[in-house]
């Protein structure tokens, strides 16, 4: 392949795995929008979605359909039951008790999906042709191709479920100020619940299209590694900013693993994505798109 | 004479801690009339608001809306029972468009369908808020943001609305703009119950009023009686 052909077919693979990246991301910044809350286990939220997915498909025998929408009940019900049971205990009290509650449930999903759904093939198959589709030279494969515009389709639902709806209205008035948001008379767990339904969905969508991309198993979980670096880039709680981020990172990612790894043997590009975390961090701590807390005085 | 109450309050206790905020304070605000609350700092009328609208729970007393105890009722219940808070400050959402503050606005209200309504009607009152819909609610001046802070209570369709400080931070101009806003908000079938520190604009628009101090009513009545005491004259309204 010549240089600039290869240059390219790195960025639009970059590009394409980018865009599962930010559905992995927006299921971060959906919770941190409404509750300043930080979910530190979206990866394994992810990693259960797929399972369930792939239990669907391989140990009941679903069609994609029917996988989908039984990850899909199952995992709105998860959040759902953790919202009420855990998180509304805590609410009032410092956040930190509650992000530290998802670090514990983090742990206890992951050991538990290892018992819970062992012996079921944790693969899901893309349903189109694996061969490769070749644009001037670039080979760009086509599962990947459509699982981005999938994913870029269910960024534009949440955009304008966010931006265009009565109860996308509500979650941002929640996270900009949630007592004036109580004012008006909206109910705040109600809209938690919300939020995390959403978690719910978006963990499948990005489980399934992962899987299908990157592969399955307990690897998917790894997507939610990636998911810091995107947003601090992006900004915490800028849903432009984190589809940006989740773009750069996995061009950038695509573009180390193309150039330097094979010079270092592997392995950094990996690491690449948290060079660039800690150096926005030193630069411009509230991301590329975040804007800096001003108060007026 | 027996005009049946909106709102009435009864023997209510606030603390925050060891600090009694609100001692034993009894009132009345009648359906559609202006009631002010006047009195120096930390004399406890904002605690008093806040008690109504549930953001802080009274340690004793009741405070009944239409027959119907509201202590204890989370914040959001309060307001869907159309009572309806403009804190001081005013409690705008900055990086909305007003717009998007006005519909917020709605939410109390159920159900969605008349929300375009509810705009003409809060617009009609507001000329100003309708040519800059689509801006930034922190881009607007501070009177203006006081006329979207009210409009926004305006859009739940209030059967009683506590303004906090309404005059607060704004130029004499401005503050006659907003008292001169007040009283038309009654037409529309809505009591307010006013906190302010500039007591002669508050008594002059309102129908009674209650003098508080360090947490208790020192002095109640029609506000055009209490216009013309000279212990409210001296402490209030500078005279003397």
């Amino acid at each position: 392949m010549p240089d600039l052909a290869f240059l390219a077919f790195l960025v639009v693979d970059g590009a394409l795995a980018g865009a599962i990246y930010a559905l992995a991301a927006l299921a971060f910044v959906v919770v941190y929008k409404a509750s300043r809350m930080i979910n530190f286990a979206v990866g394994e939220w992810i990693m259960l979605a797929s399972r369930m997915v792939a239990s669907g498909l391989h140990g009941l025998g679903f069609g994609l359909g029917g996988a989908l929408g039984l990850a899909c009940v199952g995992m709105v019900a998860l959040a759902m039951a953790f919202n009420r049971v855990v998180l509304r205990r805590l609410f009032g009290q410092s956040l930190l008790s509650s992000i530290m509650v998802t670090i514990g449930l983090g742990i206890l999903l992951r050991g538990s999906a290892a018992i819970v759904f062992a012996g079921i093939p944790p693969r899901i198959t893309s349903p189109v042709p694996l061969e490769p589709l070749v644009i001037r030279g670039v080979p760009v494969s086509i599962d990947k191709l459509v699982a981005a515009m999938i994913a870029g389709a269910c960024i534009i639902g949440l955009g304008w479920f966010f931006h265009g709806s009565r109860t996308g209205l509500a979650l941002r008035a929640i996270a900009i100020d949630q007592q004036v948001a109580m004012a008006v008379g909206i109910d705040l767990h109600r809209h938690f619940a919300i939020a995390w339904a959403l978690v719910g969905v978006l963990s499948v969508l990005a489980g399934t299209l992962g899987s299908v991309v990157l592969g399955g198993g307990f690897g998917i979980g790894l997507l939610g590694l990636k998911v810091f670096p995107i947003v601090i880039v992006g900004g915490l709680d800028s849903l432009l900013g984190t589809i940006v981020g989740a773009l750069v990172i996995g061009i950038l990612e695509s573009l180390t693993a193309g150039y330097i790894d094979p010079l270092v043997g592997g392995g950094f590009s990996h690491v690449a994505s948290y060079v660039v975390l800690i150096a926005t961090l030193l630069v411009r701590p509230y991301g590329l798109f975040g804007r800096p807390d001003v108060e007026r005085v | 004479m027996n005009v049946p109450a909106l709102l009435e309050i009864e023997d209510l206790h606030v603390s925050y801690g060891r600090i009694r905020a609100v001692q034993g304070v009894s009132l009345t605000v009648p359906d559609a009339a202006i009631v002010a609350l006047i009195g120096a700092n930390g004399a406890g009328k904002s605690t008093l608001l806040r008690a109504i609208s549930g953001i802080v729970r009274p340690r004793r007393g009741a405070v009944r809306f239409l027959g119907e105890d509201l202590v204890g009722l989370p914040v959001h219940q309060i307001a869907r029972r159309h009572v309806i808070h403009v804190p001081e400050g005013r409690g705008m959402l900055a990086r909305m468009t007003v717009l998007e503050n006005l519909r917020l606005g709605g939410f109390a209200r159920s159900g969605h369908a008349s929300t375009a309504l509810e705009l003409d009607r809060v617009f009609a009152l507001f000329p100003v808020l309708s040519q800059r819909r689509g801006q930034l609610a922190g881009s607007l001046s501070g009177g203006e943001q006081q006329m979207l802070a009210i409009a926004r209570g305006m859009m739940a369709r209030p059967r009683l609305l506590m303004l906090d400080e309404p005059s607060l931070g704004l130029a004499p101009l401005l503050v006659r703009e907003i008292f001169r806003i007040i009283p038309r908000l009654t037409a529309e079938g809505t009591a307010v119950l006013l906190v302010e520190q500039n007591a002669r604009m508050a008594l002059q628009c309102a129908a009674h009023a209650y003098v508080l101090q360090t947490g208790r009513v020192v002095l109640s009545g029609p506000a055009a009686d209490l216009l013309a005491t000279p212990e409210v004259q001296r402490a209030y309204l500078g005279a003397g």
